[in-house]
């Protein structure tokens, strides 16, 4: 009964934190799924994502969403150097030394942070931190609803960018076969550069739609790292679009399953369904039709 | 007497690691050499499964974490010795192993990869909130296997631990099995056509892994006398005994010897000197490594002798071979 | 290119290098951490190296990277300003004091190589450490293993003081204090009928949740709920909510600041009106969580046990707050008054024992009796097991500033009960 009252509230708070989720699984998904390139540094990515944002808003006191702005082209560009410098050198290697690699960029990155900024806790207020939305019994913190909003936009707008426009083709087509897209004209290699960086801005702009709601801490990334897999498992590997409803699967998943676990155990319910994912329907939840 | 001439150079090897404390009295050396042969042992352990059969588990946590929460709550509850825990470690993390690998090896590549992470988490998770029988973060006391000031006995036990563990690698270069994973690790499709059981050796060569490991985690819970889940089942430690194997050289004998010597004294110089920047240097490493010599500091070593030498039957490849799955070739 | 790249990451290392030792003395650059040049780690130049005759050395062991840095960085500051007090001051048995710094990166496995490094390569009288409770207790059973006097300063694990060391004294209060300091005021002020109790699964938070259970237990309330969560991840509303469901008059937190933050401003988002909030130190007790940029009107009203506040009445403790607040543009947390007085303790028991000799200082650090205007963390005075009787305090939140309210003989005001309902508040 108790567990009644209280769904309505933890589906929305799911549905909330899930539209970051999406974004999240999203940038992996085109680096993982479509690229074939295991990034494990993903969450210090979205790390990454979130420190710009808390320089821009507490340095030049640039609001955090409109730091979005300049957080995504930025990891967009700092995606398609390191793509140029480290990835595509073990792109056709062995899963084994990507993962490696992204491994030692993912440490180098976290302590970087970490020499930069300390190990503190930080987090930013904003003058609507504290507004929230009431319907009936249920709450919304604003800035979980104008994070949500604009995850679930760019979500959706890059999903029809990438079925409708030129790149999206070419995307689609050096993922299906680098060599055949190569020979009917596609700069394959610029499509992976483009490819890893929108990839880097996505968990840029998760990380700056999470700043206002959640806290910065150098290894906050590794809350997300392994969850990313999750949801691009769950969205069938090379869908962009699995890959955001797998996110907010997994979210809604956790505000639920935590109901019943407890919230120390939340995360284990992601890793669970992860193992149970690939074990039993390894195409995912959602077809495995490629985005 | 081939045999005998192929095995002096370990013998004197083992011997020279086993005659350091006549030569190091200062205890704070020796707890360098230990924690030195601690990695080796794991890097080592690690090795069987990363390196020779190339299935990449960052998930080894989950036997150094069983390893040293046998021991510890065997003498907690039961009062038992820390030897008879020792003992305990290594034969639950068997069928462990053989249960992880159950699952996990019917995933591959990266999914591998991310399925020994996932259970190993789990199993963090678990030992934490399980706070009844583990204390959860409170962690728990540890009694140690050698009481009294010298640090020699503790030296000795896990030079012994390392050397079967090398030795164990030495032996597998050797021998059908070492074959066998090799043979798995480069195509294990083809491997299976010749009627090479790969399930059967892999999760063999986990559970060899999973006992070495449990029984070094054993021993550092003792050697630490305190343990907590986040110092004994965490990610980075999965991923520091993966890493002392890979820059010393995934599938070669000595690799893990080479790698733990560089980290633990990098670590310790660095700890000195540069303080805040060695773990960024560690990140930068592991890069480095992977772009420049994948086969790590003794594969590379290798590698450049085999070029000017004779081909010689490959047994430990490098790492640089292309991709198993998808179609992708080189461009541009 | 591929040179190109090589130069590159060579480069990338080599900054980051110069980075690391740039930024190494002053410490963080953390929000509005500006200015200060001093902060030099080993006392006054020119005292030379380890061999020289001028100077005393002492070990020192804390986490300066790692995950626990920012709260290492806390305990170097401390030792930094009262370092620099007692050399002006003429330093110790007329010879300058020096700290000899062993980082253990938060790990314990560094933390015993550290002591054992001190123990036996330098001849320091004394070692003082770590932070955390996992490095610190592997760390004493080190220092007793060596027959070094270890002083604690911070790490608040019970067993630490537990294993029978002759060694091992520790300043600091540990958490079953906390646990006891919340039942007692709870107990004596509010008499509430249950209590729900909500921790961070870390070391402190676990063992602390578990002593306020058994207190709350034998004082008679009903412990209605008694939820962990798992550390930074930060969304709490489902967790609150179910609490909210059961209705408890008392919610207790042991978190750490951000986690006290969110969680305050999550309980006014879903409308949470227990009688009392009431946090078992750290988060709820650092200077942080009042501020605006905390939990700012949130943390309103709510109580914490604590070890120290920057008002409190031990002699120093103003002076100590207004130096911390300049040089380093923070208010001092507790961690920070802790290692300030450790090392005013070191000074007495040097000056009592009277040579550098292990043993005498271990017995002068027995014989400790620091009256409260000694240090700026009150008075020291060890039991037989080397625990420091130190008062706790309970301090309220009353219009945006931390209020001692209990107990009686310390408060400086009244505790203002039960807390108003968010609905009433302005």
């Amino acid at each position: 009964m108790e567990f009644l009252a209280q769904l309505p509230q933890n589906l929305v708070s799911g549905l909330l934190l899930g539209g970051m989720y999406a974004l999240i699984g999203a940038g992996l998904a085109l680096v993982f799924g479509v690229m074939d390139i295991v990034n494990m540094a993903h969450g210090a990515f979205i790390m990454v994502g979130m420190y710009t944002t808390f320089v821009l808003c507490t340095r030049l006191r640039l609001d955090p969403y409109l730091g979005l702005l300049v957080t995504a082209p930025l990891l967009f560009g700092v995606g398609m150097l390191l793509h140029r410098l480290l990835i595509e050198r073990v792109a056709h290697a062995s899963h084994m030394n990507q993962i490696l690699l992204t491994l030692g960029l993912s440490v180098a990155l976290v302590n970087l942070v970490q020499l930069i900024f300390t190990a503190n806790y930080q987090q930013i207020r904003t003058s609507y931190s504290d507004a929230v939305i009431r319907l009936g019994s249920i709450t919304m913190n604003v800035p979980y609803v104008i994070s949500f909003a604009l995850a679930t936009g760019i979500t959706l707008g890059l999903y029809y960018w990438l079925m409708h426009s030129e790149f999206g083709r070419a995307l689609r087509a050096t993922a299906q076969d680098p060599m055949a897209a190569q020979l009917m004209g596609v700069n394959v290699r610029r499509v992976q550069s483009v490819a890893f960086g929108l990839g880097m801005a996505l968990a840029g702009a998760a990380g700056a739609l999470l700043t206002p709601v959640y806290y910065l801490y150098p290894t906050v990334g590794a809350n997300f790292g392994l969850k990313s897999f999750t949801m691009v498992v769950l969205g069938g590997m090379g869908s962009v679009v699995g890959a955001a409803l797998g996110g907010v699967t997994l979210a809604l998943a956790e505000s639920v399953g935590q109901m019943l676990v407890g919230h120390e155990l939340k995360d284990a319910i992601g890793f669970v369904v992860f193992l149970l994912v690939l074990l039993f329907k390894p195409a995912g939840l959602f077809g495995g039709q490629r985005a | 007497m081939t045999r005998w001439r192929e095995a002096a150079i370990p013998l004197a090897l083992a011997a020279a690691v086993l005659a350091v404390p006549l030569v190091v009295k200062n205890p704070y050396h020796l707890n360098v050499a230990i924690l030195v042969l601690v990695w080796t042992t794991l890097g080592a352990a690690w090795n069987i499964v990363g390196g020779y059969a190339g299935q990449l588990s960052l998930g080894h946590a989950a036997f150094f974490g069983i390893g040293a929460y046998s021991l510890a709550l065997t003498a907690h509850y039961w009062g038992w010795s820390p030897w008879a825990g020792m003992a305990m470690a290594v034969a639950v993390s068997v069928p462990l192993a053989a249960a992880i690998g159950a699952i996990t090896f019917r995933l591959r590549g990266p999914y591998f990869v991310l399925g020994t992470l996932a259970l190993a988490e789990v199993l963090r998770l678990v030992v934490l909130a399980w706070r009844d029988l583990t204390y959860g973060a409170a962690g728990i006391m540890v009694p140690e296997i050698f009481p009294g000031l010298s640090r020699a006995p503790y030296y000795y036990f896990i030079a012994l631990a390392a050397i079967a563990a090398v030795g164990t690698t030495w032996w597998m270069e050797r021998s059908g099995f070492g074959y066998y994973l090799t043979a798995i690790r480069e195509d294990q499709e083809t491997a299976e056509s010749i009627g090479v059981n790969a399930a059967w050796y892999k999760n063999l060569a986990l559970m060899i892994s999973a006992a070495f490991t449990a029984l070094t985690g054993a021993f550092y819970a003792s050697h630490l006398m305190f343990i907590e889940p986040d110092i004994v089942l965490s990610e980075p430690v999965s991923v520091q005994m993966a890493v002392v194997a890979i820059i010393g050289g995934r599938g070669t004998v000595l690799g893990p010897l080479v790698g733990a010597l560089l980290l633990v004294l990098a670590s310790e110089i660095f700890r000195a000197q540069f303080q805040q920047a060695h773990l960024l240097i560690y990140g930068l490493l592991l890069m480095l490594t992977i772009l420049f010599m994948p086969g790590g500091v003794l594969g590379e070593i290798q590698h450049r002798l085999r070029l000017r030498a004779a081909p010689r039957p490959v047994i430990g490849t490098t790492f640089s071979s292309s991709h198993e799955s998808s179609g992708q070739r080189e461009v541009g | 290119m591929r040179r190109a790249l090589a130069r590159l990451l060579a480069g990338a290392l080599a900054l980051a290098l110069m980075a690391g030792c740039s930024s190494q003395p002053t410490g963080s650059p953390g929000p509005g951490g500006s200015g200060s040049q001093s902060g030099a780690s080993t006392g006054p130049s020119g005292s030379g190296g380890s061999g020289s005759e001028d100077v005393i050395e002492i070990g020192v062991v804390t986490s300066l990277t790692g995950h626990e840095a920012n709260f290492g960085e806390a305990q170097k500051r401390g030792y930094e300003i009262a370092l620099e007090e007692i050399n002006a001051a003429g330093g110790v048995l007329g010879k300058q004091l020096k700290l000899l710094w062993e980082d253990d990166a938060s790990k314990p496995e560094n933390a015993i190589a550290a002591v054992e490094k001190l123990a036996t390569q330098t001849k320091v009288p004394l070692i003082i450490g770590a932070y955390s409770s996992a490095a610190t207790l592997p760390a004493a059973q080190t220092a007793t293993r060596y027959q070094v006097p270890f002083i604690v300063p911070t790490a608040a694990a019970d067993n630490i003081t537990q294993f029978g060391s002759k060694y091992v004294f520790r300043i600091n209060s540990p958490s079953s204090q906390y646990a006891r300091a919340v039942v007692d005021f709870l107990k004596e002020e509010v008499k509430p009928r249950t209590i729900a109790i909500v921790f961070e699964n870390t070391n402190f938070g676990t063992s602390t949740a578990k002593a306020i259970q058994e207190h709350a237990q034998a004082a008679g309330f009903e412990v209605v709920a008694y939820e962990a969560y798992a550390k930074g991840a930060p969304d709490f509303k489902p967790m609150l909510n179910s609490l909210k469901a059961k209705n408890p008059d008392v919610v207790a937190f042991v978190s750490y600041l951000l986690d006290a933050t969110l969680l305050m401003r999550q309980s006014r988002e879903i409308d949470f009106n227990p009688k009392v909030y009431i946090g078992a130190g750290a988060g709820f007790s650092t200077p942080e969580f009042i501020r605006e940029e905390g939990a700012g009107k949130d943390a309103e009203y709510t109580f914490s046990a604590t070890l120290w506040t920057t008002d409190v009445k031990w002699k120093g403790a103003a002076e100590f707050a207004r130096k911390f607040q300049e040089r380093y543009g923070v208010e001092p947390a507790y961690h920070s008054a802790e290692t300030h007085a450790a090392l005013y303790l070191v000074k007495n028991v040097l000056e009592r024992a009277g040579s550098l000799d292990r043993q005498a200082v271990r017995d002068a650090l027995a014989a400790t009796d620091m009256g409260p205007d000694e240090t700026i963390f009150g008075p020291i005075k060890f039991d037989e097991s080397g625990q420091n009787a130190h008062p706790m305090l309970v301090t309220q939140v009353q219009n945006g500033q931390y209020v001692t309210v209990w107990p009686r003989e310390y408060a400086s005001a009244a505790p203002i009960l039960p807390t108003p309902p968010w609905s009433e508040r302005k």
